[in-house]
C-alpha cells in the first residue's frame, strides 16, 4: 500500500467523523493560533520601534543626569556644557539640550495643557523634525530667548483650528504666568517623541499641546524650576557614536567635578534599542511558552481521541488484519491519520493567528510580521505533534492480535 | 493443500485452563469442499481461525500448499491471510464506512496492486457472486445475504489457495444460506479448496467430506453421501 492510498484512507476516514476530528484539531488549532498571533505581533512591535529609532537616528547618544543621584541645582547640565562638547568633542555634530515642562497653551478661543520642550537649532537636525509650513527655530532665536515657537500639527489643528498657523500667537507657559509666544513653524506630527501619532487620536482634546521653543525662552518661562537633564546629541558617523558619548561625557564630569558619582550617563539609540528588543523578545517568549503548553495539551487532546479510535475501531483493525494488513499498514494508517489531523489544524490556526494579529495589531498600530521560517515551524510542529502523540495509539492498533480485535465488542 | 499434525490449543483465563484443541490432525486436498461439524465448545471454530492464520496454535504442526506456517512472524502471517487464504464470517466483517466495492478491493490494496486492476478484478469478483448492480452500496445498505456475497467476493479475489468459512450461513435466513452454498458449490467446481465450520447438517450436506469435531478432537471423518446439489 502506498502514501497517496493511506492518505486518501485518513482523510475519508476524518471526514467521516467531522465532529470528533474538529473537536480533536480544537487543541491543536488554538495553540498555534495563539503561538502565530504572539510571534507576529512581538515582531511587529520590534520593527514599529526599530522604525521610530532609525527615524531618530542610529547616531544619536543621549546623555542624561540621574535625578535620584543630584545633590543640588548645579549638578544638572548647563547651556556652557553644550557650548564645551561642540567646541572640544570633534565627533559631536549636533548637540541640542532637550528640557520638558508642563504648561498651557492658550488661543483667544481654545485653552490645552502642553508638553513644551526646549532645545536650540540644532535639534530639527537630531531629531529630523519635519516641518510642514515655516521653519524651525533658528541660532540667533536661542541666543537670544526670542519668544517664538514650533508646534505640532495636530495640536495646531486643535488649538486654532487650521494648521498653518505660522506668524500667529498664542499664550505660553505655566499657567498662572503665561507669556506670548508666536508660531514660526508647524511640524509634522508623527514621530514617537516628538508627536505620538498613535497616542493622540484616542482622547482628542485633553491630548497636550507639543509646543518647541528656544531653551532659553522655556528658561524664562520656568525661571524656579528649570533644569536641563538631557542633551541630545549626534555623533559624525555611525561608527563614533559611543567614543562620542564617552568624550562628552568626561567633559560633564570634569567641569561639574563628579567623577565618582555615576551621575552622568550616555544612552545611544543602538545600545537602547537593543536592550528593549531584549525586553521585548523576552516578553516575547515568554508568551510563546505560555501558548507552546496550550499547544502541548492540544497535542494531548490528539493522542487521546486516536486512544479512542483505536478503541472504537478494534473491530475495523481486526477485519483489516484478517485480509492481510500486516503491522505496519496499520501503524501507518493511524500515524497518517493523527498527522493529517494536526497539520490540518495547524493550518487552520495558522490562518486564524494571522488574522488575529491583524486584528489586533490594527488596534494596537502594529504591523504584525510573519516570517516564512515560523510558517515552516509551524508546520513541522503540529507534524511532530500528530506524529509524537499518534504513534502510541497507532502501535497499540497495530500489535492487536487479528481475532481478539475481531471478537472486540 | 493443508497438512495439520497434532494441533493442541488451550486458553488459561485465571484459574481456569481450558484445552480447546487437544491433538488435531487433518488432511486436506486442493479442490475438496470440507465442512466441519460438531456441537458449540467442540473446538471446530477454534480450529478454523487457527488454519485461518488469524490465531496461533500452542503445539502441532501446519503445513499450507506446502509451506510451514507453524512459527512465522506477524508480518508472515498477514501476507499469508491476504494471499493464500479467503475468510469468511459468520458476521461478515465488511467494513461499515466504504462502499461493497471498495471492501472487495480491500484485500488487493494490501497486496499492492494497482488502482485499476484492483477495480477491474472486484468487479469481476462481484460478478461471479451476482452482485454487479450494487458495487456502489455501503454494506448497511443491502441485505444479509448480499453482504455474505460481497465477504466471498472479497474471500476470493486474491485468487486464494484456500477458502474458509466459519459458520457462512449462521446469521442467514433458508433463502439466502441457500444461495451461498450454490456460490461455494460454484466455486469448488471451478477448482477452488473450501473448508466450511457450519452445525447444519442440511448446509453441510452440500459439501464433499465432513469432519466431525467433539472436546477438540476429530472423532469422524466422511465423504458425504447424497450430497446435495443446488
Amino acid at each position: 500500500m502506498n502514501i497517496l492510498e493511506s492518505f486518501k484512507m485518513a482523510i475519508s476516514s476524518i471526514l467521516s467523523n467531522k465532529m470528533r476530528s474538529f473537536l480533536t484539531m480544537l487543541g491543536i488549532i488554538i495553540g498555534i493560533s495563539s503561538v502565530i498571533t504572539i510571534v507576529s505581533l512581538g515582531n511587529g512591535g520590534k520593527n514599529y520601534i526599530a522604525d521610530q529609532f532609525a527615524k531618530m537616528g542610529s547616531n544619536t547618544v543621549t546623555l542624561s543626569v540621574d535625578s535620584s543621584k543630584v545633590e543640588q541645582t548645579s549638578d544638572y547640565f548647563t547651556l556652557d556644557d553644550v557650548k564645551q562638547i561642540k567646541n572640544r568633542v570633534d565627533t559631536a555634530k549636533y548637540i541640542s539640550p532637550n528640557v520638558s515642562e508642563k504648561g498651557t497653551a492658550r488661543t483667544d478661543t481654545k485653552t490645552n495643557t502642553a508638553n513644551i520642550t526646549g532645545v536650540n537649532a540644532d535639534y530639527s537636525l537630531i531629531s529630523n523634525v519635519e516641518i510642514v509650513y515655516g521653519r524651525f527655530l533658528n541660532d540667533r532665536e536661542v541666543e537670544e530667548g526670542k519668544s517664538v515657537a514650533v508646534i505640532d500639527q495636530t495640536s495646531a489643528k486643535a488649538l486654532f483650528g487650521t494648521d498653518d498657523v505660522v506668524g500667529k500667537s498664542f499664550k505660553l507657559g505655566p499657567t498662572a504666568s503665561s507669556k506670548s509666544a508666536t508660531v514660526i513653524g508647524v511640524s509634522k506630527a508623527s514621530s514617537m517623541f516628538g508627536g505620538g501619532g498613535g497616542g493622540r487620536s484616542r482622547s482628542g482634546d485633553s491630548t497636550p499641546a507639543l509646543v518647541t521653543v528656544p531653551v532659553t525662552f522655556l528658561q524664562t518661562l520656568y525661571p524656579i524650576d528649570f533644569n536641563i537633564s538631557t542633551l541630545s546629541i549626534t555623533s559624525t558617523s555611525q561608527a563614533n557614536t559611543i567614543q562620542t558619548g564617552d568624550d562628552a561625557l568626561k567633559i560633564v564630569q570634569t567641569k561639574h567635578d563628579n567623577k565618582t558619582l555615576d551621575l552622568y550617563k550616555a544612552a545611544n539609540s543602538a545600545s537602547m534599542l537593543e536592550s528593549i528588543n531584549q525586553v521585548l523578545g523576552i516578553f516575547t517568549t515568554f508568551l510563546s511558552a505560555v501558548a507552546a503548553i496550550s499547544l502541548l495539551v492540544g497535542g494531548i487532546g490528539v493522542m487521546n481521541i486516536m486512544l479512542v479510535s483505536v478503541t472504537e475501531r478494534t473491530k475495523e483493525i481486526g477485519i483489516r488484519k484478517a485480509i492481510g494488513a500486516t503491522t505496519n499498514a496499520i501503524l501507518f494508517q493511524f500515524l497518517t491519520e493523527s498527522v493529517i489531523l494536526s497539520l490540518i489544524g495547524g493550518l487552520i490556526g495558522m490562518a486564524i493567528g494571522l488574522i488575529s494579529a491583524q486584528i489586533i495589531g490594527s488596534f494596537a498600530s502594529i504591523v504584525p510580521s510573519v516570517s516564512i521560517l515560523v510558517v515552516l515551524e509551524v508546520i513541522l510542529f503540529s507534524s511532530a505533534v500528530g506524529i509524537f502523540f499518534g504513534i502510541y495509539p497507532a502501535k497499540k492498533a497495530a500489535k492487536l492480535n487479528p481475532i481478539d480485535a475481531l471478537r472486540y465488542e | 493443500m493443508i497438512e495439520v499434525k497434532d494441533i493442541f490449543k488451550r486458553y488459561v483465563t485465571g484459574d481456569i485452563d481450558f484445552t480447546a484443541l487437544k491433538s488435531v490432525s487433518l488432511k486436506v486436498k486442493k479442490g475438496e469442499f470440507t465442512a466441519i461439524m460438531g456441537p458449540s465448545g467442540s473446538g471446530k471454530s477454534t480450529f478454523m481461525n487457527i488454519l485461518g492464520c488469524l490465531d496461533k496454535m500452542d503445539g502441532g504442526t501446519y503445513f499450507l500448499n506446502g509451506k510451514d506456517v507453524s512459527n512465522l512472524y506477524d508480518n508472515q502471517l498477514a501476507l499469508i491471510r491476504n494471499k493464500e487464504i479467503g475468510f469468511v464470517f459468520q458476521a461478515f466483517n465488511l467494513l461499515p464506512r466504504i462502499s461493497v466495492l471498495e471492501n472487495v478491493e480491500l484485500p488487493m490494496l494490501y497486496a499492492g496492486i494497482s488502482a485499476k486492476e484492483r477495480r477491474i478484478r472486484a468487479l469481476s469478483a462481484l460478478d461471479k457472486v451476482g452482485l454487479t448492480d450494487r458495487v456502489k452500496h455501503r454494506p448497511n445498505e443491502i441485505s444479509g445475504g448480499q453482504k455474505q456475497r460481497v465477504a466471498i467476493a472479497r474471500a476470493m479475489v486474491n485468487n486464494p489457495a484456500v477458502i474458509m468459512a466459519d459458520e457462512p450461513t449462521g446469521n442467514l435466513d433458508t433463502k439466502s444460506s441457500i444461495e451461498i452454498m450454490k456460490i461455494f458449490q460454484k466455486l469448488n467446481t471451478e477448482g477452488s479448496t473450501i473448508l466450511m465450520v457450519t452445525h447444519e447438517d442440511d448446509i453441510a450436506k452440500c459439501a464433499k467430506r465432513i469432519v466431525r469435531f467433539l472436546d477438540g478432537d476429530i472423532v469422524d471423518d466422511y465423504p458425504v453421501k447424497e450430497r446435495t446439489i443446488i
